[in-house]
């Protein structure tokens, strides 16, 4: 039991936080890409671009000022400065629920985005910058694992997490493998960088060898069962989430977001890699993100802002 | 104004200069925390004084550097809008603790638990019977015309007649040492987790010091409060849901609100997470509405119901009120204590003191003359240049004139002001408060200092060992508020004689 508010405060916690992350993540990657002159640096350039959602940021100028912007920019509501400020407000809102370790961590990170040196130190090593702010991320997650109870309110954390992520590399799939009308990505370190972008270069490797090919990629980021990046095990742990935590609503039984994230870990569990090459990746990718946002709607509907109505003791 | 040196000459000087103090010379030197008239080192204060007198200034203001980064990494801060940027300040802290006592202490703590016991009897007695108003002691209109009187409460039950279960006053310490209440806080006193948060604080900056003074504990403040609060809720709910109600995170004292909330286990909540049905108040879970039974409210009377109270406050819930008068949840402090902290009844505790305990006041209150008595309106108004003139209904230093400080014109016009409307004014005489050694830009040096303990009463009263000391940073000035340049520190209370070494020992 806890407060509707304040879980989606946790909530909204963990997307913020995943969302920051993966951004430090493009823009590094980015940035490395540009450093040599190549066409798949352009191409990088618009994979990054695109799985943020800005395709026509073209205006902007090089990718350092993209990236700059990207970073720091506190006017632009998914900057990665807005992000964690953003996290870290919801976190005042719920100060007591999450224990001070975790706490220490988010306002670190914050007051070395917010604070005035911030600019400077992305002009000085924007690689070392953002590098650290993903390592300070790493360590939030640590301490909220380490320290918090692995009950209501870690898993509320936790739904935001996984929600985001899944949405957010179903996005970046869906630029890269997603549109069958534009020439597929087959140049090797345009892929690579797919690969960094999603932290899953190493396992990739440990699993594929370094044999890179637009199919495995595809199969490693969507489908694969351990590697903590993929879409299918996201949805696994939503659903994981989700279940221990409507055991204790009675209103909703199964019609709620658990069997949401039952259909679509499912659907993700028994894809058959063969059938989606035959008939493109596209399809199942949209389905993947229309059901992420279908789940956070019923999350939002059941655990927050439900009908009173239903609720009022008889 | 004392100086703190370790030259011995430094030392004479000042015992000379306190000597030529005769009868008639200017108004009493202030008493320092630190060192006696002779300016001699207080007993109490040798150790620190010792431990001091080791540290270099770069050692002190390293010191004072980590004090400031563990205030701002808890997030004690607050926010100071302006210009381009929000930027966050921590609350101005200073090092050096303040150290009282055991036998000083004694005299605080039975002061304050006569004061608290003799307010709630005058609570329950107004808001019932009143007959402390039949019998004269207090003028009727005075309390019954109060903007803090609440009609709404009149015949309301009170478990363990406990209206201010949680009060803080002010006291002051004059120049002849001993200490003095300015001001009982009835309503929702705050800057109990400065008192902890100073106090974790200064067991990292000087733990040696903390370890060998025999400090007494301060930390089961939320345990008491929680007791405190358990033992309002009604008998036949035996596992009482208690929660603390905020006016959210905008609020200055949010840090405070969370703090408690989280140390005490309890939830946080809004006036948006609560729903009153049915004449219960519950808030909304992620598994639906849970009732609550006791509400810890830090949202003032005037906001907490808009049914009863300020129809445009959006920071209670609608119909808490009558949940509170069916007797189905409890709200502390209860609302209308602010009635015994009003400016112009605090003139008159020491005969309620009297009245309802046969007891003279243990702590006095400062002088205080009411504009309302003719006898004392003539003799304000002869000696505006030497009195602090307060409006009864404002706080915050609002509608206050410091005479000394005034000019002639400035005098005039609240002349004018009181006599037109005499009841709403009463005048103190500009008070002295103690000062301490603070550390200012690495060197040390006196700021007046004030004392806020920290009072719980429910099934019964207990006054937490510790305290908020509030200084004034500015040199030479009185005004401790944090909204005026004023900081805090740690304050040391100390074990009776030998109970230190006693204790942890076979």
């Amino acid at each position: 039991m806890m407060l509707a508010r304040v879980a989606d405060s946790l909530y909204w916690i963990g997307r913020y936080v995943e969302r920051a992350e993966h951004m430090c993540r493009l823009s590094d990657v980015m940035l490395n890409a540009t450093l040599d002159r190549t066409q798949a640096a352009d191409q990088v350039t618009r994979i990054a671009l695109a799985a943020v959602g800005d395709p026509d940021a073209a205006h902007v100028g090089s990718p350092y000022d993209l990236a700059f912007s990207l970073a720091l920019d506190r006017e632009d509501p998914g900057s990665i400065t807005s992000s964690l400020a953003l996290a870290r407000e919801n976190a005042r809102q719920v100060r007591d629920q999450i224990t001070t370790e975790t706490w220490e961590r988010l306002n670190l990170i914050y007051l070395r985005m917010a604070g005035p040196e911030a600019p400077k130190a992305f002009a000085d090593g924007a690689s070392v910058f953002l590098h650290d702010i993903i390592a300070d991320l790493h360590l939030f997650k640590g301490a909220a694992d380490a320290t918090m109870s692995h009950g209501e309110g870690w898993r509320f954390l936790l739904l935001g997490v996984h929600l985001e992520r899944a949405q957010l590399i179903g996005r970046l799939l869906q630029v890269c493998f997603g549109d069958a009308s534009r020439r597929p990505l087959d140049d090797h370190m345009a892929l690579m960088s797919v690969l960094r972008m999603s932290c899953a270069l190493e396992p990739y490797l440990r699993r594929f060898t370094a044999d890179i090919q637009p199919r495995k990629i595809l199969q490693f980021l969507l489908l694969d069962e351990e590697f903590p990046r993929s879409i299918r095990f996201s949805t696994a742990r939503i659903e994981e989430h989700l279940s221990a935590t409507a055991r204790y609503v009675e209103a909703t039984g199964h019609a709620g977001p658990e069997r949401l994230a039952g259909r679509l870990r499912a659907r993700l569990q028994y894809a058959d890699m063969e059938e989606l090459e035959a008939a493109g990746a596209s399809a199942l990718i949209s389905t993947v993100l229309d059901e992420c946002a279908a789940l956070h709607q019923a999350i939002y509907d059941t655990f927050v802002a439900y009908s009173l109505e239903m609720r009022l003791p008889a | 104004m004392v100086e703190y040196g370790v030259a011995t000459a430094h030392r004479s000087d000042q015992a000379a200069a306190h000597a030529t103090n005769s009868p008639d010379a200017p108004p009493a030197a202030p008493y320092d925390e630190m060192l006696t008239a002779l300016a001699e080192v207080r007993p109490h204060y040798s150790a620190l004084d010792r431990r001091i007198a080791t540290l270099a200034a770069a050692e002190m203001s390293e010191r004072q550097r980590t004090l400031e980064r563990f205030f701002l990494l808890q997030g004690i801060t607050f926010t100071v809008y302006g210009g381009e940027s929000s930027t966050e300040r921590i609350i101005p802290t200073d090092l050096l603790p303040r150290i009282i006592p055991a036998a000083e202490w004694a005299t605080i703590e039975a002061g304050l638990t006569q004061r608290l016991r003799a307010l709630n009897m005058f609570l329950a007695d107004i808001y019932g019977e009143q007959q402390i108003l039949m019998d004269g002691v207090v003028p009727r209109e005075l309390v019954l015309g109060a903007p803090s009187y609440r009609r709404e409460m009149q015949n309301l039950y009170v478990p363990h007649q406990a209206y201010a279960n949680v009060c803080g006053s002010d006291l002051i310490r004059q120049p002849d040492g001993a200490f003095a209440v300015l001001e009982d806080n009835l309503r929702v006193p705050s800057g109990v987790s400065y008192m902890l948060a100073n106090r974790e604080a200064s067991r990292r900056t000087f733990p040696g010091t903390f370890r060998a003074a025999g400090v007494r504990a301060i930390d089961r403040y939320p345990d008491l409060l929680l007791a405190t609060l358990k033992g309002m809720a009604a008998d036949w709910r035996p596992n009482p849901q208690i929660v603390v109600l905020t006016p959210g995170v905008y609020n200055s004292a949010y840090y405070e609100h969370a703090y408690l909330a989280r140390l005490m286990g309890c939830p946080l909540v809004e006036g948006r997470d609560l729903v009153v049905h049915d004449n219960m108040v519950y808030m909304r879970t992620t598994t639906g509405l849970r009732r609550i039974d006791v509400i810890y409210r830090r949202v003032d009377d005037d906001f907490i119901d808009p049914l009863t109270f300020r129809r445009d406050s959006g920071l209670g819930v609608a119909g808490l009120f009558n949940v509170y008068r069916a007797g189905n949840v409890v709200i502390c402090n209860a609302p209308g204590t602010g009635v015994a902290d009003d400016k112009a009844v605090y003139a008159y505790v020491p005969a309620i003191i009297r009245y309802y305990l046969g007891e003279d006041a243990i702590l006095p209150n400062i002088e205080t003359y009411l504009c309302r008595e003719t006898s004392q309106l003539s003799h304000v108004l002869a000696n505006l240049d030497k009195l602090v003139v307060k409006a009864v209904g404002a706080s915050g230093g609002y509608g206050m004139l410091i005479g000394p400080h005034a000019s002639q014109q400035e005098r005039e016009d609240f002349a004018l002001a009181i006599k037109a409307d005499p009841a709403n004014y009463i005048a103190q005489p500009t008070i002295q408060l103690s000062t301490a050694p603070c550390l200012i830009d690495g060197v040390i040096e006196p700021r007046h200092v004030d004392l806020r303990p920290f009072i719980l009463s429910g099934e019964k009263i207990v006054v937490t060992p510790g305290a908020l000391t509030r200084v004034a940073l500015r040199k030479g000035s009185l005004v401790v508020n944090s909204s005026q340049g004023g900081g805090s520190k740690d304050t040391w209370i100390l074990e009776p004689d030998g109970a230190a070494d006693q204790e942890g020992r076979p």
